[in-house]
């Protein structure tokens, strides 16, 4: 398979969501959810002690925010078929309670690699989270496989 | 005194795998009964991790970590020993349709040794191009035993050696902590550099060992007459 593509959409943002408030009752749902107990994420008198002084979200609630409706339409295709292959994400600074995130999304890389059941080409596009001071809060890198 | 090596090991550097390069090193430490190794061979795919310095890490387990890489060509995957600037210059180890046979006369050639990987795999190893296309030339040693095979795929490799006399490397092929060391090659003389590596590979002595645990022998039931 043959792999041709546009070298400039790589890094180039196609997708931004509008900003999403990190509510409290959110971040309440989403560690009872997970069974999370630990008091920086769940109680606000041991977070104030804690060492950011407030309530934050647990890192992994980076991955509860959701890109733009027309995201998948912008991920590059290759061959016949393909499949979700993972997702990596960085955690760089931590979510607090009032925070608005915003999703920025691009192309990060392009590559073929082959395998015991033929070849393959995996896509892979990276969604920053940032913050309303503009702070970087964590990468997702979305892992795409096509064949 | 001999020195045994996992030949083909990925760090985080490559895009499959998680594991960081202390945590092998430490992980070989907590399990060297089972796998006495002297060190691990980085063979990231498609790269040559030319950057990556692990000196300090290897003062601090006393184990040797050296650079290598798995590139992808028409014959399959090859493990490049000995990668230095011309080599690099020379190839592009992103391509996955490398001339095989051109990569192993050039980077010979260039101080280095190509070692085709996990020959017995379909697809990627060199049995299944064998049976299509003539037989490399030049090849000095193949990877007999590895980590990462299925059922067959080792005994297929097995029956390349015997059949062609290419000398046998082993190596884990690991992409997680837990499986480094599980096959590797060990050499008579000392290595301690990527030159004595190439070296030894080309005119040494070695072969490829195994360290994989052995299923336990299922306990048999003695009929109650017998006692």
């Amino acid at each position: 398979m043959a792999v041709e593509y546009d070298p400039a959409i790589i890094g180039k943002v196609f997708d931004v969501t509008d900003p999403v408030p990190v509510t409290a009752a959110a971040v309440r749902d989403y560690c009872e959810a997970l069974g999370e107990t630990n008091p920086l994420f769940t109680d606000e008198q041991a977070a104030r002690k804690g060492p950011h002084g407030r309530l934050c979200a647990p890192p992994s609630f980076a991955v509860t925010f959701r890109n733009g409706r027309h995201f998948y339409q912008h991920v590059p295709r290759f061959g016949r078929s393909g499949f979700d292959a993972g997702k990596d994400v960085e955690f760089i600074h931590p979510i607090f309670i009032g925070d608005q995130i915003t999703l920025s999304s691009h192309v990060k890389e392009i590559y073929e690699k082959t395998g015991r059941s033929g070849s393959m080409v995996f896509v892979v596009i990276r969604s920053t989270l940032g913050n309303q001071l503009g702070e970087t809060i964590a990468h997702i890198d979305h892992r795409f496989m096509h064949r | 005194m001999s020195t045994i090596l996992d030949l083909h090991s990925h760090s985080e550097a490559s895009e499959d795998s998680r594991a960081p390069v202390e945590a092998y090193l430490n992980w070989i430490k907590l399990k060297r009964h089972e796998r006495p190794l002297d060190g691990i061979v980085l063979t990231e795919h498609r790269q040559f991790n030319r950057n990556a310095d692990y000196r300090a890490l290897e003062d601090k387990y006393g184990m040797l970590v050296l650079r290598a890489s798995e590139i992808e060509t028409d014959y399959g995957h090859m493990l490049v020993f000995g990668v230095n600037d011309d080599i690099t210059r020379r190839f592009d180890f992103a391509d996955v349709r490398l001339p095989a046979q051109q990569v192993i006369d050039e980077v010979a050639a260039m101080g280095g040794l190509v070692v085709p990987c996990h020959p017995g795999r379909p697809n990627v190893g060199l049995c299944e191009h064998y049976e299509k296309r003539p037989a490399l030339d030049n090849v000095v040693a193949v990877e007999i035993l590895n980590g990462g095979s299925r059922k067959g795929e080792n005994e297929r490799s097995a029956a390349l050696v015997a059949k062609f006399g290419y000398r046998a490397t082993g190596g884990s092929d690991s992409h997680m902590v837990s499986l480094i060391g599980v096959c590797a090659t060990r050499f008579e003389a000392e290595v301690g550099t990527i030159e004595e590596l190439v070296r030894e590979l080309k005119t040494g002595e070695y072969e490829a060992v195994d360290f994989r645990p052995r299923p336990s022998p299922i306990a048999r039931a003695i009929p109650v007459e017998a006692k």
